[in-house]
């Protein structure tokens, strides 16, 4: 589903992001990337739905170089993408259901079709009856949830989450990684940045282990060390 | 589709209203701007319809008697071209009738009391003359008395300095004016470029989530650039409702002067306007193209 060919991508001279990285993900997999703040793992979600392009290597997402992708193609390849923040990127002016629906608005999904799909992943995330809610309403757990549900609700093929749990209380975490994990059982590729030792311990899936980047460690069913 | 275009117009009104102060200023500066424009070309057709006796080089008309004869105009047309030290031969003009009818209907536009009186029975018909290079306002002048007693002449009219006023003030007015248009819609340009800059900047993290789900950038722009299209088309209408109501003013002034002050034809009476007012729209559009356009295609990255 993903694969990078000894990828290297600096931001600067001195800066070096990421060097030299490849790496295989199955469709249907989940895979941690952990390491410190600035090891690159952000950079490397960057680079998976092209809003970084490396300087060396190659990334091919869904069977596509998406390097040598042209930009009016790059649309294209997101609706493929889900992505989940550390801070949500919620709009406060919508609703939970706007927000959810926006993403199908954008894209020029017919009003029959929002109405139908919103609602059942609102569902699927826990958040039915909340749907007239604003963002300021919600608890942080909640919110995650709108995220995920407006990432997940155009059925994509990966997922992409940077520190989705970065801002929530332990057992708020282990809501949201139960959510990701059912989400992860319906063939949905994972890729999950994370520092959150206790939740990757707790999940036992691959862990890719960056440290100032470079790929230090790649290891199935691994722990955070 | 129909689901995009209601998103693209919904989106629109709502960054318009939103930004109504910056929007607002925009829409006026491209309207001032354009009626300066439009007033300009009106202006200039006034001059043209004023000049319009004596355009082509002519500086001299002889008018002939309406019921002058066949000879007489014969003999008038001989003795003109026997002058070729003063008289252009080639360029001399004579205006039967009908094209001398035609010719005072704008001439006397904003004098109706004048064209009332005026009938193909009672018109003159006219030489027009176009001296040689070499033919000096004395010689000119001699030539005018000369004609004054011939027969069938009914006057002859020679201006003289009049028309190069005229000319010159035309141009004087015309560059100066359009210079200070270029400068106002500049103006215009910048501030629909910083409205949708604005606007875009207010909604930047919904261009944020709007990148990252999969629109197009052709979807997040549209409704940005038909909001600059709005402004620059609200201007264009409101400069041309300010346009007509101008020439309206203006040519129901000039039939109130006496028939001797010589602004009879300073007056556009015909269809002009409303070409005047289809490049006003359609520049007021431009406008509004360039500044949302180049604004909305470079502040798309976040």
């Amino acid at each position: 589903m993903i694969k990078l060919e000894n990828v290297t991508k600096s931001y600067s001279a001195e800066v070096t992001a990421l060097q030299d990285a490849s790496f295989d993900v199955a469709k249907a997999e989940f895979v941690f990337l952990v390491g410190p703040s600035g090891s690159g793992k952000s950079t490397l979600l960057r680079l998976m739905n092209r809003q970084e392009k490396p300087e060396k290597g190659e990334v091919w997402v869904a069977g596509r170089n998406i390097n040598e992708m042209p930009d009016a193609k790059v649309p294209h390849l997101r609706r493929n993408i889900g992505n989940i923040f550390q801070d949500y990127k919620l709009l406060s002016n919508k609703t939970v259901f706007e927000n959810v629906a926006f993403a199908l608005e954008v894209i020029g999904r017919p009003k029959h079709v929002i109405r139908q799909q919103v609602p059942a992943v609102l569902d699927l995330v826990g958040l039915a009856g909340k749907q007239e809610r604003f963002p300021h309403q919600l608890s942080g757990g909640e919110q995650q949830r709108v995220s995920i549900a407006r990432a997940f609700v155009n059925r994509p093929l990966i997922l992409l989450a940077d520190e989705p749990t970065g801002n929530l209380d332990p057992a708020t975490g282990e809501g949201i990684m139960r959510l990701l994990d059912r989400i992860n059982k319906t063939g949905t590729t994972v890729v999950m940045a994370t520092h959150d030792q206790r939740i990757v311990n707790m999940m036992r899936k691959r862990v890719i282990q960056l440290d100032r980047g470079i790929i230090v460690r790649d290891q199935t069913r691994g722990v955070y060390e | 589709m129909l689901s995009r275009i209601s998103y693209t117009f919904r989106e629109m009104w709502a960054s318009l209203r939103r930004n109504l102060t910056l929007t607002v200023a925009a829409i006026v500066t491209a309207s001032v701007s354009l009626l300066l424009f439009g007033l300009t070309l009106l202006i200039q057709r006034g001059f043209d319809n004023q000049l319009s006796q004596w355009s082509g080089g002519v500086e001299l008309i002889v008018y002939m008697k309406n019921d002058a004869s066949e000879l007489q105009i014969r003999e008038v047309r001989e003795a003109l071209e026997s002058t070729p030290n003063v008289v252009d031969a080639s360029k001399l003009q004579y205006l039967d009738l009908d094209a001398s009818f035609a010719e005072a209907q704008r001439l006397f536009a904003g004098d109706p009391g004048t064209l009332q009186l005026l009938t193909p029975e009672n018109m003159p018909t006219q030489f027009k003359v176009v001296p040689t290079d070499e033919a000096s306002t004395e010689l000119l002048d001699q030539l005018s008395v000369g004609f004054r007693g011939l027969p069938g002449v009914h006057s002859v009219v020679f201006p003289g300095k009049e028309i190069d006023v005229l000319t010159t003030l035309r141009g004087f007015i015309g560059v100066r004016l359009l210079l200070i248009t270029a400068f106002l819609l500049v103006s215009a340009i910048l501030l629909i470029w910083n409205t949708i800059r604005t606007a875009m900047f207010a909604r930047r993290r919904e261009i944020e989530v709007m990148k990252l789900v999969g629109a197009t950038n052709w979807f997040i722009r549209l409704p940005f650039m038909l909001e600059g299209l709005l402004q620059g088309l609200i201007g264009g209408v409101l400069a041309s409702g300010a346009m007509l109501w101008f020439n309206q003013n203006w040519t129901s002034g000039v039939k109130t002067f006496p028939s001797e002050s010589g602004f009879g034809a300073f007056v556009v009476t015909d269809g002009f306007p409303l070409w005047i007012v289809f490049w006003i729209v359609l520049l007021g559009m431009l406008v509004g193209a360039i500044g949302s356009g180049t604004a909305a295609s470079r502040f798309l990255d976040v």
